[in-house]
């Protein structure tokens, strides 16, 4: 009798907590772009929300309390990894208070681990090349094959936590496979001409676009990852600029575009100043952002060409 | 094992096992099947698949996480058993034929004591922890070599580890200065303030270790050394072990996180050299409500001249009752009032025993607020910040009660990432009685007028990990007829080992 009694306490404080889980899944990405592969992979069955904008820089994102708060509900936290967000999120995550999503947790997925990582240093590695990630450049889903790789991990993931779905969420990412496949065409065939073009970026944070495309970068304005450029450095990078002919410099919006717009204006080069997440807040989704990205590039790379 | 014709009571069992398991351990996979208890633990962990529940069926079902058309969780799932449908093979496939095979002796009602029901528990708890802890490496990408991963992963066992290196060169317009800060630079010359070992690990999915270790000239402190909960439900974490208490915002902090060189003298005045600190125990509650509102309340000791000088303090003096701990009780808001603006409201109280006589008490309540603002929508690296914190401190004496306000205010500006400055003023006033006497205070007996001190800073960060900074402030001292006391400071800290999380 009393066990039976305990037995329905139990069932009750089960389905009292179960409940609220039942709703679509709540999913949390740390960066607009793996926001924006979530909605395209779980349709209607997540809800998906992300702790940075595009328009921030992801290694300097505030651990703002309210973020706790969203990862306290999540089911699902999404994260770039290889130390992208080293500086922010653990704190984040240790004060949500949700085992699920600790790192480890089946609500944590890492995507670095499911994409092949470039710049993954050969030898010891210490400060005094800036700050370098062991794991390898965190910067990978500006090349839409690797965003595919992150987008088959969610999927699958998504599979795993909400099983009554795994047809959707393998319908989706069919979907959307076949939709990149088309734009990743599009992308290849509009940037073709420029193979081999030598390009300058800010930040090391482009080396997956220029593997994918086949450009050319032959210098950095950062003298060292996360190491803000210096005037010596900057010179030197001029000359790289004038000698090779160099078409644009590449830079993330966020960063400061003084040290860029005196390289271009030096050198002849043109600055592209290119937003590098999708603009998740107001719906935009991966394809569409890249495509974006990829047009300002064709224009930039043909007026640098020309010059 | 078989369900497909359950004995009614061993499915009751079942439901019961199940429920018990998903309540005392919501991460973990359900137990549906029994342990082979001839296996030894974590011989499965060594498989291929870490997705194989533990004790797998002799037989293979056709639903046994092989390779299925189904897309398959990643093997750095955690307990990806318990999600995976694939992976349960009694639920998967109810009429499976195969299944048959399987004995089901093990469930019947008979056989599971109470007594068995803990051993399996305890059996799959200690599996779950095996498999945790040995779970297989990500196979190599194709820019990784298997040592890279090997190296990586014998890394990810040691703690992550930095050590924090802050020195100082000051001057003072006079000998006798004020300073409280165990870690400021208090004479004219050069002064290694601290050198801070930070330490911390996950232990298990269930604890995490962290630790703040100082040496400085004098010998080794450890500020701080405790476990921090990491799968408590409700919200809740819980804290044990050696810690700076949460009351307010600074206390909680290290010297290398503050935007000054040393302390400020509203924590050192009214909790000692190092802050508010003690061995004890917190509990701390995340509310479901749409903002912010954090719970803290923890329980500390109340001895110790440089961590509860307000309390205890030098005075050792025995525990005869809870009410000779220290309490500290703290409520935390944050509104985001925009992408850009932020807004931490924090509301504390602290009462314990203090040694002036039998029952004596002392009481701090404080108040913090911190404004933020740091566009998100631009390439601007500015950072405006402005910090206050006050407190109001009643301590009972004989026969007579004494109260005092301390508080403090600071704006900061960083510039961009490299450079940046900040103002602070301090003020003290005088603890007074209950008749508005002065002089009556037995730990600071000259603070009879209002003390204030203006700090001003410059910071230029070359990267991260280093740091310049110059101070300069004036200090009115409280005692009477005291000459303000200048001073110049000049800074610098760095920081090698593990890239630390930066607290909001």
């Amino acid at each position: 009798m009393i066990r039976s009694l305990l037995l329905s306490t139990l069932i009750g404080a089960s389905l009292l907590l179960a409940s609220p889980s039942h709703a679509a899944l709540d999913v949390v990405a740390t960066v607009p772009d793996l926001a924006a592969l979530a909605r395209a992979v779980g349709g209607s069955h997540v809800e998906v929300s992300a702790l940075s904008r595009a328009t921030q820089d992801p290694h300097w994102i505030d651990a703002k309390p309210n973020l706790a708060l969203t990862l306290n509900r999540a089911d699902l936290l999404l994260a770039v990894g290889a130390e992208l967000e080293v500086g922010w999120l653990p704190k984040l995550q240790l004060g949500a208070r949700n085992p699920a999503i600790l790192s480890g947790g089946d609500g944590y997925l890492e995507c670095a681990k499911h994409v092949a990582m470039l710049d993954v240093p050969t030898g010891p590695i210490d400060r005094s090349m800036g700050d370098i990630h062991g794991a390898g450049n965190p910067h990978y889903l500006l090349d839409p094959r690797r965003a595919l790789g992150c987008a088959e991990a969610i999927a699958a993931r998504l599979s795993a936590l909400d099983s009554a779905h795994a047809s959707d969420y393998r319908a989706n990412l069919e979907r959307f496979r076949e939709r990149l496949a088309r734009a990743q065409a599009g992308w290849e065939k509009k940037l073709a001409p420029y193979r081999g073009a030598a390009v300058i970026t800010y930040h090391k944070a482009w080396v997956y676009l220029t593997d994918w495309l086949g450009l050319a970068e032959v210098a950095h304005l950062e003298p060292k990852p996360g190491i803000a450029p210096t005037p010596r450095h900057v010179l030197k990078v001029l000359q790289t600029a004038k000698q090779k002919r160099v078409a644009v410099i590449l830079q993330a919006d966020y960063y400061p575009s003084k040290t860029g717009t005196l390289v271009a204006s030096k050198s002849g080069a043109k600055l592209l100043e290119l937003r590098t997440g999708a603009a998740f807040e107001s719906g935009q989704g991966y394809i569409e952002h890249m495509d974006e990205l990829v047009d300002a590039l064709a224009r930039g790379l043909s007026a640098g060409a020309t010059r | 094992m078989s369900l497909s014709r359950p004995h009614p009571r061993a499915l009751l069992s079942l439901l019961h096992i199940v429920l018990l398991a998903a309540l005392a351990a919501p991460a973990h996979a359900v137990p549906q099947q029994p342990v082979d208890r001839d296996q030894p633990d974590g011989a499965d962990a060594a498989g291929p698949d870490a997705a194989t529940p533990p004790a797998a069926p002799p037989t293979p079902t056709p639903s046994t996480p092989e390779r299925t058309p189904a897309p398959q969780p990643s093997k750095n799932d955690e307990d990806s058993a318990k999600d995976n449908p694939d992976a349960s093979p009694a639920d998967a496939n109810p009429n499976d034929l195969s299944a048959d095979d399987l004995s089901d002796d093990d469930l019947s009602d008979d056989d599971l004591s109470d007594d068995d029901l803990a051993e399996l528990e305890a059996a799959l708890a200690a599996d779950q922890a095996t498999l945790a802890d040995s779970r297989p490496a990500e196979p190599p990408s194709p820019a990784t070599s298997p040592q890279q991963n090997l190296a990586a992963a014998a890394a990810s066992l040691l703690p992550d580890m930095a050590f924090i290196v802050d020195v100082a060169a000051a001057w003072f317009s006079q000998q006798e200065n004020l300073q409280t800060g165990a870690h400021d630079p208090t004479q004219t010359g050069f002064t290694l303030q601290q050198l801070e070992l930070s330490l911390g690990k996950t232990v298990d999915p269930y604890f995490r270790v962290d630790g703040n270790i100082v040496f400085s000239q004098f010998g080794v402190e450890i500020e701080e050394i405790y476990a921090t909960t990491l799968a408590l439900p409700y919200s809740l974490q819980a804290r044990a072990g050696q810690f700076l208490t949460r009351f307010g915002r600074i206390n909680a902090t290290h010297p290398h996180t503050w935007d000054f060189v040393d302390q400020t003298f509203v924590i050192g005045r009214v909790f000692g050299a190092e802050g508010n600190r003690g061995l004890g125990f917190e509990l701390s509650y995340l509310t479901p409500l749409p903002w912010y509102v954090e719970l803290v309340g923890s329980v500390t000791d109340a001895g110790g001249e440089a961590s509860a000088r307000s309390f205890f303090g030098s005075q050792s003096l025995p525990v005869r009752s809870p009410l000779d701990f220290q309490s500290t009780l703290a409520i935390k808001q944050f509104f985001a009032l925009s992408h850009d603006w932020s807004l931490l409201w924090g509301l504390s109280a602290a009462t314990g025993p203090n040694p002036t006589g039998y029952d004596n008490r002392s009481d701090v309540y404080g108040v913090d607020l911190y404004l933020k603002y740091r566009p998100t929508d631009g390439r601007s690296d500015t950072v405006i910040s402005l910090q206050s914190e006050w407190l109001y401190r009643r301590r009972q004496i004989a026969r007579d009660l004494l109260t005092d306000l301390s508080g403090y205010i600071y704006g900061l500006w960083a510039i961009d990432k490299r450079w940046s400055t900040g103002i602070r003023y301090e003020i003290g006033l005088p603890a007074e009685n209950s008749t508005g006497e002065r002089g009556a205070d037995y730990l600071d007996p000259e603070w009879v007028e209002t003390r204030h001190r203006l700090s001003a800073q410059v910071t230029y960060r070359p990267s991260e990990f280093s740091r310049i900074r110059a101070q300069a402030a004036r200090d009115q001292p409280p005692s009477v007829g005291g000459d303000p006391i200048y001073a110049l400071m000049l800074a610098l800290e760095f920081n090698i080992g593990a890239h630390g999380a930066h607290a909001f």
